[in-house]
């Protein structure tokens, strides 16, 4: 059975469109592991492509009406290059920087894509890194680093010299498994979706434990290894619940607001490609993509998702733009689902 | 019966070369203190079989989820083997899958074949007419062997025919008229959206969102529903009574249990000659046939006979298999524990399975890979010792550091007897021919006793054509 798209203990959030298609060169995604949505209106989105192969790596800049603009970076050790891409963030002067959480450094681009510098050096200690999977920039262009092997949060100026860091390995307030994306939110706390713990947790700008977002499990408020938070300025917390494939929304006080599944439609990119392969076209317009079928496990969202190509299946990342738009980054569907607030 | 003497030891090493990939010194001697029987026990019913890592596999590894590509599955499987609770689960998973052997090449869907290693491991240890059941309904199959073309008005009998053939019975036990008649049984057992899903097959088309899980559909419009005689059965007879009347068959008794075997106990000749060859252990084979029949079926006593056998326990078996390359690689990696945390190297170690002769899930053909001696050629050789020397002489894997610790704190200045019989225990209570021994003594003799030395010494056991064998 297909889970109802979007079920609700209050409606903030309703579906818009989908953005992107699965392709490993130019116009497209790869296994995209997250989208900055630029200043500019544009949307970067870093692809991460297959372990050890180098077509695919890149980050597709294009938007929400699916106008492409090209890409920068590719695969490699070099400046401007990536191993394992993970998180991007834009900073107050429109620098955009991309974390690499296999070569520990974060590349610094322009707005159009040009590099200009990286930083990072492997390791444990205070200013090293070991696997920086998310950025995000706060007050005064403070760089907030997931440090993921490392247990950690830490904190850099935009140039890479090192400020502090909070957090240690362990299940206690304000310690961390493998945390992942995070995020600053208009009030300049930091948020960190703390993973291997099923949490989000809150800190001030400097680090000080605020309050936790959700528990284990799969009910409404609770959490499987989530992966990427946004806040908005009414203090709404959005959550990338990657292990239970959806997204949630608390209320500042981490009451559960909504939760999502997903229901994807034919981008305009998909359209193309249809219209163009109509062979393909017209069996898929005779396939059931709903079908009612039995899954070997029907408590298990991955093997749901996998099945139903409308659902989130990877749901990696959630990003917000400046007009309260939430944009959905799903790895394995190599696509944007976004939604907009409800009217 | 508690064992704790070094002959136990042995057999506990032995036990764990072939229900698991081996294990390290500690674990061995762990398992011998708790005695055999529990070791088998534990090993059939393990206390966590579920892989705790998979979450990690897949943030760490996109491809390991989304399966694009040939090597996403693989990678997993071997990630798994190499990092589970459970190894006799995905040790039976590799058994059948060399029988069922089902390759990307034709399916062109990683997902599906990885859902098909799934069933093995959730049904592999069930009764045989589930797991063949399953089989009949897996995907993967299906395309495999061409059975969504399998028509009520025009029969394709791929799939009837290697499921008697290969699957079940083997050659001579069964008819022509039989495989007709049991592809019309399994007429109309096809996969869902056939014609969309083996069009972007074709195509290997991921094209607009990725792939698409595969499901298992029973078309009535498409299945034959009259009367049929199989193996002297009449009726009108479904898949499911073609697997029901197979499995009550003396010969699919026999077939598994020689397969059982030449997995778990000593190398037999390649299938295809199993007509014309008798058995190794012809006794062995009749008693795990009784017990498949004396428990319904059950491959899981069957393991239990099989491991608790004294024909099993014999020191006349051991070492009378040589280790696959899947098992090989994974035996070394469980070792030297370099996956303690994901790592790109997966996909590397994976490649080098497959230079070694062993791409899981790209079999040679349906009848799987021929094993025993064929594993080694002298290509197959040079990858196998360059790997494992590779592994074994590097000192950063926290496994090779605690052997390596172990052996300096057991004797700070061991006769080169002594070296030799602690890197041996080290690398998982071998036992070596006295030629081998020689070998290794030569080197043992020479130079001072350090870290180096050791390293050297454990890369060179590791080189032996002991080593290579289970």
């Amino acid at each position: 059975m297909v889970a109802s798209a979007a079920q609700t203990a209050s409606t903030i959030l309703e579906y818009s469109l989908t953005v992107g298609m699965s392709v490993m060169e130019g116009r497209g995604f790869y296994y995209p592991v997250d989208t900055l949505p630029t200043s500019h209106g544009r949307l970067y989105v870093v692809n991460r492509s297959v372990d050890g192969v180098e077509r695919g790596v890149r980050v597709t800049m294009c938007d929400i009406n699916s106008d492409y603009y090209g890409t920068f970076g590719a695969a490699g050790n070099g400046d401007g290059q990536f191993v394992q891409a993970c998180g991007i963030t834009e900073d107050s002067q429109g620098r955009v920087y991309i974390a690499d959480e296999y070569a520990n450094q974060v590349s610094v681009f322009d707005l159009e894509g040009n590099f200009l510098s990286n930083w990072g050096t492997t390791g444990n200690a205070e200013g090293e890194l070991d696997g920086p999977s998310s950025v995000a920039v706060g007050p005064n262009d403070t760089v907030y680093v997931s440090d993921t092997h490392n247990h950690r949060v830490q904190r850099f100026t935009a140039s890479g010299a090192s400020i502090d860091s909070f957090g240690s390995q362990g299940t206690g307030d304000g310690e961390f498994d493998l945390p992942w994306g995070l995020a600053v939110a208009p009030d300049g706390d930091v948020y960190v979706a703390d993973w291997g713990n099923d949490r989000v947790q809150r800190f001030t700008a400097t680090g000080d434990y605020v309050a936790t977002y959700g528990s284990s499990g799969r009910g409404d408020g609770e959490l499987r290894r989530p992966s990427s938070v946004v806040v908005d300025e009414r203090g709404l917390v959005y959550v990338a619940d990657w292990g239970n494939e959806r997204v949630q929304v608390f209320g500042p006080g981490g009451e559960f607001v909504q939760k999502l599944r997903g229901e994807a439609t034919e981008s305009e990119w998909a359209k193309i490609f249809l219209g163009v392969n109509k062979e393909e076209a017209a069996a898929r317009s005779r396939a059931d993509l709903e079908p009612d079928i039995e899954l070997y496990d029907p408590d298990d969202p991955h093997e749901e998702s996998s099945h139903f190509e409308k659902l989130f299946w990877s749901p990696v990342s959630v990003k917000l733009d400046g007009e309260g738009r939430l944009y959905v980054t799903e790895s394995n569907r190599h696509r944007i689902q976004i939604y907009q607030r409800a009217s | 019966m508690v064992v704790s003497t070094k002959t136990d030891t042995n057999l506990i090493a032995h036990l764990l070369r072939r229900a698991a990939f081996g294990g390290s010194r500690d674990e061995i001697e762990t398992w011998a203190e708790r005695g055999y029987e529990a070791a088998v026990n534990d090993l059939i019913n393990p206390s966590e079989p579920e892989w705790a890592e998979v979450f990690l596999a897949r943030r760490f590894h996109f491809e390991q989820s989304g399966m694009l590509t040939p090597q996403g599955g693989p990678a997993h499987w071997l990630y798994r083997m190499i990092t589970t609770k459970a190894p006799l689960h995905e040790k039976v998973a590799l058994f059948w899958h060399g029988i069922f052997a089902t390759g990307y090449p034709k399916v062109i869907h990683g997902k599906a074949l990885s859902d098909q290693i799934r069933t093995f491991r959730l049904h592999g240890m069930g009764r045989f007419d589930n797991l063949l059941l399953e089989l009949a309904k897996d995907p993967a199959m299906i395309v495999w062997l061409d059975n969504q073309d399998n028509h009520k008005d025009a029969i394709n009998e791929n799939w009837g025919r290697e499921l008697l053939e290969l699957f079940s019975m083997g050659v001579g036990n069964y008819s022509e008229d039989d495989i007709k008649e049991c592809a019309r049984a399994f007429t109309g057992w096809t996969l869902g959206n056939t014609e969309y899903m083996v069009l972007r097959s074709m195509r290997d088309s991921d094209w607009p969102y990725g792939r698409i899980a595969w499901h298992f559909e029973f078309r009535e419009d498409d299945h034959d529903d009259g009367e049929k005689t199989f193996l002297g059965n009449t009726g009108n007879l479904n898949g499911e009574d073609i697997i029901r009347i197979i499995c009550e068959q003396e010969a699919t008794a026999r077939f598994i249990a020689r397969h059982m075997y030449h997995f778990f106990v000593a190398d037999e000749p390649p299938v295809p000659s199993w007509p014309y060859t008798p058995p190794r252990d012809p006794e062995a084979i009749d008693v795990l046939a009784q017990a498949y029949f004396d428990n319904d079926h059950s491959i899981k006593a069957m393991l239990e006979t099989l491991l608790s056998s004294d024909s099993f326990k014999s020191e006349d078996v051991r070492y009378e298999k040589v280790k696959g390359p899947a098992e090989f690689v994974t035996g070394v990696l469980r070792l030297t524990n370099e996956f303690d945390r994901p790592r790109r190297e997966i996909l590397d170690r994976y490649f080098q399975t497959n230079f070694m002769g062993q791409m899981l899930t790209n079999p040679p053909s349906v009848e799987g890979w021929h094993q025993g001696v064929e594993w080694v050629d002298t290509g197959t050789l040079i990858e196998r010792i360059n790997f494992a020397s590779e592994q074994l002489g590097d000192e950063s894997k926290a496994g090779v550091r605690r052997m390596v610790d172990s052996i300096m704190s057991a004797d700070p200045d061991p006769s080169p007897d002594d070296l030799v019989a602690l890197c041996l225990e080290n690398l998982g209570v071998i036992a070596i021919s006295d030629a081998t021994r020689g070998v290794l003594r030569k080197r043992a003799e020479m130079g001072e006793h350090s870290r180096n030395k050791v390293l050297e010494m454990l890369r060179l056991t590791a080189a032996t054509h002991d080593f290579q064998r289970a």
